[in-house]
């Protein structure tokens, strides 16, 4: 398996769920470098270890960043573009936070959660995009955002959470607008209910054991980052949905009727 | 308003003497974005190379004075927190990083905040973070610098730097701006000392807009060192720094063809002109990682650089040297003199010139 042996990969939200999932996968295809960002440095630790022994040649840079804070930001993709020799091809990101759990109606969330939530989920993947699509640009490169399906309905009691989601599904679309012209391409993935400890936080009263497990969720991600999906742009993917059936529509030309497929 | 003076060149020297004075609402004191401008808003001052004609334009029409074909090329450098305060054994010392040496040192400015506890060898410097250096040696030539090693390398510095660190700043700013008003939008790997300022008025939307007429990009890597040593009469002294640079495969790909082609070389910034021009001393025009210390005057035949997009130096600036390689002192004389007169402002976050 070695469709992302050129590739060197930013993943945010790493140490655990999905983002450790998708670190895992990409170490599968060989990828030649990942920057892996999280929260606290740890778990980053043992998961660069378990990378080592998959796939010893990968260059893996850790960061600990608190991605509501633009510094850290900054640092994160300093650190980034320093380990990428100044050329990143994909950018996942994929970190995001609930805010109080349980999670309050609107109506009664606390401002400063409500700003928190915010900067991490939506202004952290801005700036991100922002700071490092200077190093994509020249040689092309895949921007993945991942988006819930609470950024698209306005579920009672997602509060924040799924606001941010609406405002990075619009990010998403805006961006890969802008960047049409170039070989840089945004496409955003929903990846469905799993059973990682956030959901596990957001629904409490669920049966986790009905979701995915994140590990199964990975293939889109893959195919995104590689040179098999380079084709691929300014699209909305469900990853426990039948994604094969927009791609096949791809192939005959159906973005082309995407307002954000189309020139600017 | 005060009348621009600008003295005759020297002819008892070998290099012009370029006073002129700057009045100081003339410095730019923010980024345009915080004046009420797009970043690609700032004004253009466009000499002729050929007829010493000047023309006074807005930056984002750039591309009125360039041809299909002609090849734009950026220094990708990324402007590091390059400024740091230590506590070392009775004093407090401003630590501003100016070149990362080969065998992983730093030259960097160094300055006592107690004047009677000078910079010494051995001084231990602490900055925090588990953060800590031990300075060398001086500079010979330049005594204001001296040799660091820090007790961190590689990912685990720039994460302590860029914690601890602020941009290299000056006095004329109103504000102490954050780090990410010192890039430009199309910045790559970090390493720089200050921002490498003539292309900072490039907005994406301009950079798509010149593509689509034709007008191509590369990039090169030169990470610049401090524009000032704190200390007058050594910056007057225009001491020749070593500049190291590398120029990538593509960008050397792009650079033969443009040239194949007839398309005119435009660099970006003054730093750019130098690791061209010391590229085409070399004979051949190939990706490489070189050091340069070319030093580019009025007797100097451009080989490979057409055009040029920079910003308004300071008096006495040896960046202004420089400019007499592209058109006669006089010529600058004047277009500086017309720029002074329309208000133009000054330093990294000011007005542009196009010399082509």
């Amino acid at each position: 398996m070695n469709l992302l042996t050129d590739k060197f990969a930013l993943i945010t939200g790493a140490s655990r769920g999905l983002g450790r999932e998708i670190a895992l996968a990409y170490a599968k295809e060989n990828v030649r470098g990942l920057t892996l960002v999280a929260r606290t440095i740890e778990p980053l630790q043992k998961l660069k270890s378990e990378i080592a022994e998959i796939t010893p040649k990968a260059q893996i840079a850790l960061v600990q960043a608190d991605l509501s804070s633009p510094a850290d930001v900054e640092r994160a993709a300093a650190i980034t573009l320093e380990a990428c020799d100044g050329s990143l091809d994909v950018l996942i990101n994929n970190a995001s936070i609930l805010g109080p759990v349980p999670m309050p109606f609107l109506l009664d969330y606390p401002a400063e959660d409500f700003q928190q939530v915010l900067q991490v989920n939506l202004t952290a993947p801005f700036l991100l995009i922002q700071n490092l699509i200077g190093a994509m640009i020249e040689r092309g490169g895949s921007i993945i955002n991942v988006t819930s399906d609470a950024g698209r309905i306005g579920y009672p009691g997602w509060g924040a959470y799924g606001i941010s989601k609406f405002g990075l599904e619009g990010l998403s679309q805006t961006w890969a607008s802008e960047l049409v012209e170039t070989s840089v391409r945004v496409n955003w993935v929903d990846p469905g209910s799993m059973n990682t400890a956030m959901h596990r936080d957001a629904e409490p009263d669920e049966d986790p054991s009905a979701w995915a497990n994140p590990a199964d969720v990975t293939e889109i991600f893959v195919l995104l980052a590689s040179d098999t999906g380079a084709h691929i742009r300014g699209q909305r993917f469900e990853a426990q949905s039948d994604w094969r059936q927009t791609l096949s529509a791809l192939s005959v030309g159906a973005e082309a009727g995407a307002p954000w497929a189309t020139k600017i | 308003m005060i009348a621009p003076t600008i003295s005759l060149p020297n002819s008892h020297s070998d290099s012009h003497s370029h006073t002129f004075y700057l009045p100081p609402e003339l410095n730019a004191d923010r980024p345009p974005e915080r004046r009420g401008l797009a970043r690609d808003h700032v004004r253009l001052l466009v000499l002729d190379r050929k007829t010493g004609e000047i023309k006074h334009t807005r930056f984002d029409r750039l591309g009125e004075f360039l041809r299909s074909g002609d090849l734009l090329v950026f220094n990708s450098s990324r402007t590091l927190p390059a400024t740091l305060i230590a506590s070392a054994p009775q004093t407090d010392v401003e630590v501003r990083l100016a070149e990362r040496l080969p065998d992983g040192s730093w030259m960097a400015l160094l300055k006592s905040t107690q004047k009677e506890n000078p910079i010494t060898p051995d001084l231990l410097l602490d900055f925090g973070l588990d953060l800590t250096a031990t300075v060398l040696s001086q500079d010979e030539r330049i005594p204001a610098l001296w040799r660091l090693r820090f007790s961190k390398s590689g990912p685990d510095f720039l994460d302590r730097l860029y914690r601890l660190g602020e941009p290299v700043r000056y006095r004329y700013l109103s504000s102490p701006w954050s780090l990410h008003y010192y890039q430009n939008v199309y910045a790559q790997r970090p390493g720089g000392s200050e921002m490498p300022s003539a292309g900072r008025a490039f907005s994406w939307r301009l950079l798509f807009q010149l593509r689509r007429i034709g007008i191509e990009t590369a990039n090169v890597t030169l990470h610049g060192g401090l524009s000032s040593y704190l200390d007058d009469a050594l910056d007057r002294q225009h001491i020749a720094s070593e500049e190291e640079y590398w120029i990538s495969k593509d960008a050397a790909e792009k650079i033969r063809r443009a040239r194949r082609k007839g398309g005119r070389l435009i660099a970006i910034g003054t730093t750019v002109v130098r690791a061209l021009e010391s590229m085409a001393q070399q004979g051949e025009i190939q990706a490489g990682h070189a050091y340069t210390r070319l030093r580019i005057t009025e007797d100097y035949r451009l080989q490979l650089v057409d055009g040029l997009v920079t910003g308004l130096h300071e008096p006495e600036a040896s960046h202004l040297d420089l400019l007499t390689a592209f058109v006669p002192a006089n010529t600058i004389h004047r277009a500086y003199a017309e720029a002074i007169g329309h208000h133009y402002l000054w330093h990294e976050f000011g007005d542009v010139n196009l010399i082509v």
